[in-house]
């Protein structure tokens, strides 16, 4: 049978490219932007969390998405947190999201962020001194070819490129918070806090301690900001769903209008398959393998699309973090095949309901 | 025992009892049989001749379980087709009957060898039958060894024809049933195709039931009957096998 089924396929060879084009586009839909939102995610954890200490307290209704959030928690909040037992030190951070070049710029108090940071490395020059200083991390100074002793605009203001670090930590540019709650306009406020539990103490005393003195406030255990980050992202995964969705109907549309013209101008062939005995299942079966290789040419297609739109995607947006968790791969593959399937239905059963002889007279 | 005896003893295998066909055009209804009566015997071969629109055609898609009649009984191998589910029905014609059709209708994307396989292969619904004849022997039979891979549209009409044969006969049914398998090919392949239907009832004792309008087609069948305005004239012709040839006079 599946003989049959890849001579029909070359018989065809434009409906059968365009067809596996059009389920690829689907898979591309799904691959990519799963990529970016969890690319998106993934960074911004890994990073946030690598900012250092074992809690990120934030206001109660605030975003995992810094870019989403404003400058609302006062300064003087850093004592608070710091008089809860068991607490080391705490630093505040403000974040703002830069738009033209899709990232973020933290605004950090270097003595207490150094107390709370462990992980900034960096490769070239220094801190921070003066307010018009900025640092810069690898990726940031590959990308946009900026280096120490460089001039960066950013926001509108100018300021000089004293170091270069490892990228990972925090965000992809940090300057002193006075500077950024000024170009900001929300002097002493942060958008979040980090703290460090001292050494030998219990974390999950010390975050019964931080809800107590803190109650209306969202604290966070950065161990666990990826998979929080994951779990409750409503509109992201709202997002997915859409593209999902959209996907298989790409398929379930493709598939249904090209096994649709298919069986109409194969009529005759069916009638001679039925002239031979072939039962409906048979009929049935063999439209579905023949969609079902489509679609499966559809998702290998799929994932060399994928492949090159990311790269074209980090062309243009160098700092852009993509990530494709494996199982959405499957799970791409798996829409893309179901809608396919779901697709060829109606036309196969249709095919298998043909009349013999009305279609064995078919021109 | 003479053969004559012998053919009489043997079984109906096709039997159309009172077949009556209706087809209804717009809100014209026109009658394509109009009660037919024929029994076939195991290892018959006989031609159904009539002019064009008497039901030869319709008659041949009755027996062969294409069509349900609007009336009347059809016993394929002591089966009712009559009154039996669709799925039966295509159950006995993939067991029991091989089809010919005037226009070869070999599948175009397959090679000839292919186009005999996948009759094989619906015949074990999908699996490959392995105890059937092999595809590259029955074709050396009808002089295509060399045609193989040939697509249909590589191939003389001759040449597809006898591929069409091959395919109907691959999984050895009981009836061949043959709609005017000369009626697109020259003088030529047409005598060629006879002698193969012929050789293949007096050799291999298979039952053929065709339809021609062609009277030098008909005379190779060992019974001829004639349709006229959808039924089967009782003027039947019987034709005289020679010794050469079954030696049975029916």
């Amino acid at each position: 049978m599946m003989k049959h089924v890849y001579a029909n396929l070359l018989q065809r060879p434009t409906r059968t490219i365009v067809s596996t084009l059009a389920i690829a586009v689907g898979v591309v839909l799904i691959l990519v932007s799963v990529g970016l939102t969890y690319g998106q995610l993934a960074d911004s954890a890994e990073r946030t969390h690598r900012v250092g200490g074992d809690f990120m307290i934030q206001p109660p209704d605030a975003s995992f998405f810094f870019a989403l959030n404003s400058g609302t928690l006062p300064v003087k909040l850093q004592r608070v947190i710091e008089e809860v037992p068991g607490v080391e030190a705490a630093t505040p951070v403000l974040a703002k999201f830069i738009s033209e070049r899709f990232h973020l710029v933290f605004g950090i108090d270097r003595e207490t962020f150094e107390k709370v940071n462990t992980s900034l490395r960096f490769v070239k020059g220094r801190f921070f001194d003066r307010s018009d200083e900025v640092v810069v991390d690898t990726l940031y100074s590959a990308s946009n070819s900026v280096n120490v002793g460089d001039r960066l605009d950013l926001l509108g203001r100018d300021f000089l490129v004293c170091g270069v670090f490892e990228q990972g930590t925090a965000a992809r540019v940090l300057m002193p918070l006075q500077t950024l709650q000024e170009m900001n306009g929300t002097p002493d406020k942060a958008t979040m806090f980090f703290a460090r539990v001292e050494k030998g103490e219990d974390t999950d005393a010390v975050y019964r301690r931080l809800q107590e003195k803190m109650p209306h406030y969202k604290i966070t255990r950065t161990a666990d900001l990826q998979d929080i980050m994951a779990a409750n992202t409503p509109v992201f995964r709202q997002f997915l769903t859409a593209i999902v969705f959209l996907a298989v109907v790409i398929s379930f549309l493709i598939i249904l209008l090209a096994m649709y013209s298919t069986i109409t101008e194969r009529t005759r062939e069916i009638g001679i398959l039925k002239s031979l005995g072939a039962s409906k299942a048979y009929i049935v079966r063999l439209i579905l393998e023949e969609s079902f290789v489509i679609c499966l040419l559809g998702v290998l297609a799929g994932f060399v699309l994928t492949f090159v739109a990311i790269r074209l995607i980090l062309i243009v947006f160098p700092t852009m973090p993509v990530m494709i968790p494996g199982y959405w791969r499957i799970s791409a593959a798996a829409m893309a095949v179901v809608g396919g399937i779901l697709g060829a239905l109606y036309p196969a059963v249709k095919a298998s309901h043909l009349d013999p002889v009305k279609a064995l007279g078919y021109e | 025992m003479s053969k004559t005896v012998e053919l009489g003893q043997r079984r109906n295998i096709v039997v159309a009892e009172n077949l009556r066909m209706v087809y209804r055009v717009g809100k014209v209804e026109v009658s394509a049989l109009r009660g037919v009566d024929m029994t076939v015997r195991e290892g018959e071969f006989v031609a159904v001749m009539g002019p064009s629109g008497c039901g030869k055609s319709t008659l041949l898609h009755l027996l062969g379980g294409l069509l349900t009649p609007t009336s009347g009984h059809v016993w394929i191998d002591g089966v009712d087709l009559t009154r039996v589910s669709d799925a039966r029905r295509t159950e006995i014609r993939r067991h029991k009957i091989g089809f010919v059709f005037q226009r070869y209708n070999l599948l175009p994307t397959l090679s000839a060898a292919e186009n005999i396989e996948l009759a094989r292969r619906i015949h074990g619904n999908g699996q490959r039958n392995g105890t059937r004849s092999n595809v590259e022997d029955i074709l050396a039979m009808f002089g295509l060894e060399h045609k193989l891979h040939h697509k249909p549209s590589e191939l003389s009409g001759g040449e597809q024809q006898r591929v069409a044969i091959a395919r109907a006969i691959i999984n050895r049914p009981a009836i061949l049933l043959a709609d005017e398998p000369t009626g697109n090919l020259d003088s030529v392949n047409s005598q060629m195709v006879l002698e193969m239907l012929q050789n293949l009832n007096q050799t291999h004792r298979q039952t053929i039931v065709m339809i021609t309008h062609d009277p030098e087609a008909a005379a190779v069948a060992s019974r001829i009957l004639e349709m006229r305005d959808g039924k089967i004239l009782n003027r039947v012709r019987n034709l005289y096998y020679t010794a050469e040839s079954t030696g049975v006079q029916a």
